[in-house]
């Protein structure tokens, strides 16, 4: 589904992505660990197009979209959710969800009807509203509800377009335990089908959705595999996990 | 979100009416004022569109403007055509400006937005002022304005010129809202609100902008139909970057992307000018020291305040808790 080679980028002498390669089956979860300044989030910028690699190819559903636009990547099935909240603040939740929704339709780009009232959007914000427990919000505006309502509709987005692959990075950041812990549920009763590469700090989170775990380390994948083998890895404990097992 | 609240209904349906009422029984100052708050109300209209709804504040809305005017005035006169192609194509001519400049100007934001649409304007001027082909400094005059007599209708007559002009004005309200209920205006508030976000979600955000640019474009070039036809004489000072920032002002004194706010905007300046130029030539001051206040105030112009006041007051109301009820009757307090 999403096919990453030898993906490099630096900003002036730093290195930050190095010979990244990555291959998502589709309808795998794969979570990204790596410290801080591993490159996690530069390495999604560069999937979904924010910044352009200086090597490397990305193929989505066996298309190279390396070239294309944000806007291209999303409308072919590529959705992402930020690490820090990117909603708009000034509509309601209900209006954020059918925007994304509107967008997915092609519906955002007609002159001629009022994409908010059609059924098939307002279907979606139905839906993903009650995947992610928004329904009680629809009607606040978003500057107005709880920060853990946000992230919640921070991955609403992403999910009211319809994608094919999600990258959500760090979703369950800021927020207390019993949100994260209904959020993996959400997360495992998202369609099967549906890819998802996530880049999380949590490492219950991680350990409960990955069927693969990648970590990075100054831009480098250091290790690729299953759940199982990242907690066994001695080099994963040297760089990341010793502070956890220890914990 | 755009959102036509009753509020908003409400005062265009008493801008109507009061409209409606003056220009029926008023003499021809009067008559004159309501021809000029029309057209000037639609520029603004225009201005909003793209600066309060979409972001994109422009300083070339008066550009295009003049170009809907000389557009109109050279078909209609120079070239012969009949005065009902000529206001068509001038309106297609300035939408597609427009739309250029808006493709164009897409990538900048904030003040490099300002100005490079002033750069867009002040091109636009100058080209017009060289040109002895559009008469230059001198401008053109003979514009003719369109014959209705098969309907018994005699626009020459200020009292007919000034329903067509709001009639005018009626239909750009009515497009403009059009515009903002429709997907591509859903867009473009969500586009000013997030322009990344927007992005990532799938929308092209040069082409929603250039479209919105482009439809706005249109309106202001209507509205540079209409005041060719008014004055029947037409100059470069109608480019000049001096009328899109008084547009801007009205549309800061009326409430920035509160639909209606521009239309009392432009009522309110309009009125103003007419007013306090009779008793002082320094207008301008008076009005400078309104813009000063309503600023100084934090409220989104007349009436961003009006709307304000009364949400306020509502969620007071809505929160005040029930009076204590002490055997059957209301405590005093």
């Amino acid at each position: 589904m999403l096919d990453v080679r030898g993906l490099d980028k630096h900003f002036g002498a730093i290195h930050v992505t190095r010979d990244v390669s990555l291959k998502l089956e589709k309808g795998e979860r794969r979570v990204i660990l790596g410290p801080n300044g591993a490159g996690k989030t530069t390495l999604f910028n560069l999937l979904v197009g924010e910044i352009a690699p200086d090597a490397g190819t990305i193929e989505l559903a066996g298309r190279d979209i390396t070239a294309l636009s944000v806007a291209q990547r999303a409308r072919l099935g590529l959705a992402r959710s930020y690490q820090k909240n990117t909603l708009f603040d000034g509509l309601t939740v209900a209006e954020n969800l059918g925007l994304a929704a509107s967008v997915a339709t092609g519906t955002a780009r007609s002159i001629l009807r009022d994409c908010l009232g059609l059924g098939e959007v307002r279907e979606t914000v139905r839906e993903v509203a009650d995947r992610l427990h928004l329904t009680p919000h629809l009607d606040d505006r978003v500057s107005t509800v709880s920060y853990g309502i946000r992230r919640q509709l921070e991955v609403g987005l992403a999910l009211a377009t319809r994608p094919d692959v999600i990258l959500m990075d760090e979703p369950t950041s800021g927020i207390g335990p019993e949100m994260a812990h209904s959020f993996h549920h959400m997360l495992a009763s998202l369609p099967r089908d549906l890819t998802l590469l996530i880049v999380e700090h949590d490492m219950d989170l991680a350990f409960d959705v990955a069927d693969t775990i990648t970590v990075l380390n100054y831009g480098e994948v250091v290790f690729d595999g299953l759940p199982d083998a990242a907690r066994s890895s001695a080099l994963l404990k040297e760089i990341y996990l010793g502070s956890w097992e220890d914990a | 979100m755009f959102r036509l609240t009753g509020l908003r209904l409400g005062t265009l349906a008493l801008l109507s009416a009061a409209a409606v009422a003056y220009t029926l029984s008023t003499g021809f100052a009067g008559l004159e004022l309501v021809t000029e708050i029309a057209i000037l109300a639609m520029l603004v209209v225009a201005l909003d569109l793209v600066a309060g709804f979409g972001g994109m504040v422009s300083l070339c809305h008066g550009a295009l403007m003049g170009v809907g005017a000389y557009a109109f005035a050279m078909a209609s006169t120079a070239a012969g055509m009949p005065v009902l192609p000529s206001m068509m194509l001038a309106v297609g001519l300035a939408g597609a400006i427009a739309w250029l400049i808006g493709a164009l100007c897409a990538g900048s934001q904030g003040i490099y937005f300002i100005m490079v649409t002033l750069a867009f304007g002040q091109m636009a001027y100058s080209f017009v002022f060289e040109s002895p082909f559009f008469g230059g400094d001198d401008g053109l005059a003979g514009i003719s304005r369109p014959d209705l007599d098969l309907i018994g209708i005699d626009l020459n007559r200020s009292r007919a010129f000034a329903f067509y002009c709001l009639g005018a004005l009626a239909i750009t309200l009515l497009a403009a809202a059009h515009i903002l209920r429709s997907g591509i205006g859903r867009a473009l508030v969500g586009i000013r609100d997030n322009e990344r976000r927007m992005q990532a979600l799938g929308q092209t955000v040069w082409l929603t902008k250039a479209h919105v640019f482009g439809l706005s474009g249109m309106i202001a070039g209507l509205a540079g139909v209409l005041a060719a036809q008014h004055v029947m004489y037409i100059s470069p000072g109608l480019l000049a970057w001096t009328v899109s920032g008084e547009a801007l002002v009205v549309v800061i004194l009326g409430g920035l992307g509160t639909f209606v706010g521009p239309v009392l905007g432009a009522a309110v300046f309009v009125v103003l000018r007419h007013e306090v130029s009779a008793i002082t030539p320094y207008w301008h001051l008076v009005v400078g020291l309104i813009l000063i206040a309503v600023v100084m105030s934090r409220a989104n112009g007349i009436f961003g305040f009006v709307e304000d006041s009364l949400a306020r007051l509502s969620s007071r109301r809505r929160h005040t808790p029930a009076e204590p009820v002490v055997d059957g009757e209301t405590r005093d307090a």
